[in-house]
């Protein structure tokens, strides 16, 4: 039975229709196991080693975070917003401020605009460097020599984090947004040291991506793996460099801009290929496109007030219009993160009655019964590691 | 005919040694070296759910380098001596945490690490979360923060590493405390103060796999299988005959 050789793969097999001289097995990747990012149960079906139907069961994560939102006022939501998706906190916290922003008809100052701006293609670097890592970290294995990138990829990490740290004063979970601007200027020396940890990385990147590309196991094991073809990418709601890995020239950065997005420009990076490889080789263009515009930005940010508003004094001090529904999205490192917001919930207005995140991750999740079918266990990791989910937008 | 003596599980020239004269300095100095090498070769399992478990793997990366204390990171629970609960624990997840420390061999020490792992930290009041993890494992070392810092992992290394040391020489050793959870604007509860005390308390069941009331998940045992007709169990005896 050849399943890669039908128009479109059925998620739903039914199993009596297998045939009965099959090797047919049923087996349980997750939730704890060291590939699946987090906490992941694929159920698996197989025949022989081919898979016939995988079915992703989330939920080991759920924390209840949307109904969490209704019960916390406008001020106290940005350090939850943080913990979505772990490995991006400083986009996540723009998007939910932006979706603020919005509703309420603030203007954010220029140079909150540029910092926003500058923080999120630093924060699109280290998330895709430690994708990077653990990327070839499941399809080399620890012992197998996958760690060795991995070492490299984290040491190039952590200069982000220091200027983050220096910036905001946290590693990993900033609070440094807020509804009309930013919380925390920026120091002394922060530019030159942006500077520094960008020539470091430029210098670098060629010889990580040169490790990959010329290493025959590496392309054995990603191309024409996981493929999703172009109409199924578009019906099933993926974006972000899964999309245009799957040849759709979409990118919110340079369609729908939203920082200072509107004053650069941006070089989106699209791929043909539909497979593992393709998603590689569009996260890869994607960090040099960083590099290029945290370079350009970092000497041209303009002086001004970082903040629109008044600083945060009491929780309560943004009240939502009642009834007043927008969607706003945002491009982070893994797509589109939308966020549905309703005014006029407790507090008098101070919280949101309804907040809907659109997580990107999740719509990625949706790829993997069409992606998997057809090939091997050891596959299912490359596939995963090239779809980059984060459980925790998944399960939210 | 073997004869259990009481000495089965020591090895015969650890007995021959222990009569010898002298011998006892020999076997104190034994104990010793494997005291160290128990302390220097903890085998981690990270129990990894969420934001600290990208913190713990920076603590096994390049900068701050956990190897350089003799740990290895396995992910199956059957080779590891340690076990660390990086991120929030969910009431869907903590029997699959239980069961995996369950499997884990004797003896073991557990690390919680972030205030999640602590506590529950803001979801501490969320139907789906457990309120700590020392709800369901005891936990020998905490490391506060959200996430911790990764240098910090190292540190409750150290301390992981005194307290077995004192536990192996039997002396006593004082109890690590929970940390006092952080003060947080006051959050409204759901619904009244009776129904979230019983959401608070289906939390707590929910992670120690029980039911509804704390009653225990057991599912039914059929009826005895009932003994089959005449007929049929003549026939029966005859294809076994």
């Amino acid at each position: 039975m050849n399943l890669r050789q039908r128009d479109r793969i059925n998620p739903h097999l039914d199993l009596d229709t297998v045939d009965a001289a099959a090797d047919l097995m049923a087996l349980n990747m997750g939730p704890q196991h060291p590939s699946t990012h987090g906490v992941l149960r694929i159920k698996l079906f197989l025949d022989g080693e081919v898979i016939i139907k995988a079915v992703p069961y989330p939920g080991y994560l759920h924390r209840g975070v949307e109904k969490l939102c209704e019960r916390l006022t406008c001020v106290q939501l940005t350090p939850i917003f943080d913990k979505h998706d772990y490995v991006a906190p400083m986009t996540n916290e723009q998007a939910l401020n932006i979706a603020l922003e919005r509703m309420l008809g603030v203007e954010v100052p220029r140079r909150a605009r540029y910092m926003r701006t500058i923080l999120a293609e630093l924060q699109r670097l280290a998330s895709h460097l430690l994708w990077l890592g653990t990327f070839t970290l499941d399809i080399g294995g620890t012992i197998g020599g996958g760690a060795s990138l991995m070492m490299y990829t984290f040491r190039e990490r952590e200069p982000i984090l220091d200027v983050f740290e220096m910036l905001t004063g946290a590693r990993f979970h900033y609070n440094t947004h807020q509804v009309g601007g930013n919380r925390h200027d920026i120091p002394d020396g922060w530019a030159a040291a942006v500077k520094t940890c960008m020539d470091q990385l430029a210098a670098r990147m060629p010889e990580y991506e040169e490790q990959c590309v010329t290493n025959s196991v590496f392309l054995m094991r990603t191309k024409g793996i996981g493929v999703i073809e172009t109409p199924l990418a578009l019906e099933l709601g993926l974006t972000g460099p899964n999309l245009r890995a799957s040849g759709v020239d979409l990118d919110l950065r340079r369609d729908a801009p939203f920082h200072a997005y509107d004053e650069i420009k941006v070089n989106v990076a699209v791929s043909n290929g539909c497979d593992t490889h393709a998603r590689f080789e569009v996260r890869i263009a994607e960090m040099y496109e960083s590099i290029r515009i945290v370079r350009e930005l970092i000497d041209n940010v303009p002086e001004g007030p970082i903040c629109s508003l008044k600083p945060v004094r009491t929780v309560n001090q943004i009240k939502l219009p009642e009834g007043k529904q927008m969607y706003t999205a945002i491009e982070t490192p893994r797509g589109e993160l939308g966020t549905w917001l309703i005014g006029g919930g407790a507090e008098k207005g101070a919280c949101p009655y309804r907040l809907k995140i659109r997580p990107p991750s999740l719509h990625a999740m949706a790829a993997l019964p069409y992606a998997l079918v057809g090939h091997t266990v050891s596959d299912v990791v490359a596939v995963l590691g090239s779809l980059d989910p984060i459980m925790g937008e998944v399960d939210r | 005919m073997a004869i259990d003596d009481g000495r089965s599980f020591e090895h015969p020239l650890y007995h021959y040694w222990e009569n010898s004269p002298g011998g006892g300095i020999g076997l104190t100095t034994l104990d010793r070296l494997l005291m160290h090498s128990a302390r220097h070769s903890l085998w981690f399992f990270p129990m990894a759910t969420s934001c600290c478990a990208i913190e713990f793997m920076t603590a096994a990366a390049s900068r701050v380098d956990l190897d350089q204390a003799g740990t290895i990171i396995r992910p199956t629970p059957r080779h590891c001596d340690v076990m660390v609960v990086a991120g929030t624990i969910t009431v869907k997840m903590a029997p699959r945490v239980k069961k995996l420390w369950d499997q884990m061999p004797e003896p073991k020490w557990a690390i919680a690490m972030g205030s999640c792992a602590i506590c529950g930290d803001f979801y501490r009041d969320i139907y789906s979360v457990v309120p700590g993890v020392d709800v369901i494992i005891p936990v020998d070392v905490y490391i506060p923060g959200c996430p911790p810092n990764a240098d910090q992992v190292m540190v409750a290394l150290q301390r992981l590493q005194e307290k077995i040391k004192l536990q192996l020489e039997g002396k006593f050793v004082e109890r690590d405390l929970r940390p006092g959870t952080m003060i947080y604007p006051k959050i409204g509860t759901h619904g009244d103060a009776r129904q979230s005390a019983e959401v608070a308390q289906a939390q707590l069941d929910g992670a120690r796999g029980l039911g509804v009331g704390g009653k225990e998940h057991r599912v039914p045992r059929p009826a005895a299988v009932q003994a089959p007709p005449e007929a049929d169990a003549t026939s029966d005896s005859g294809e076994q005959s």
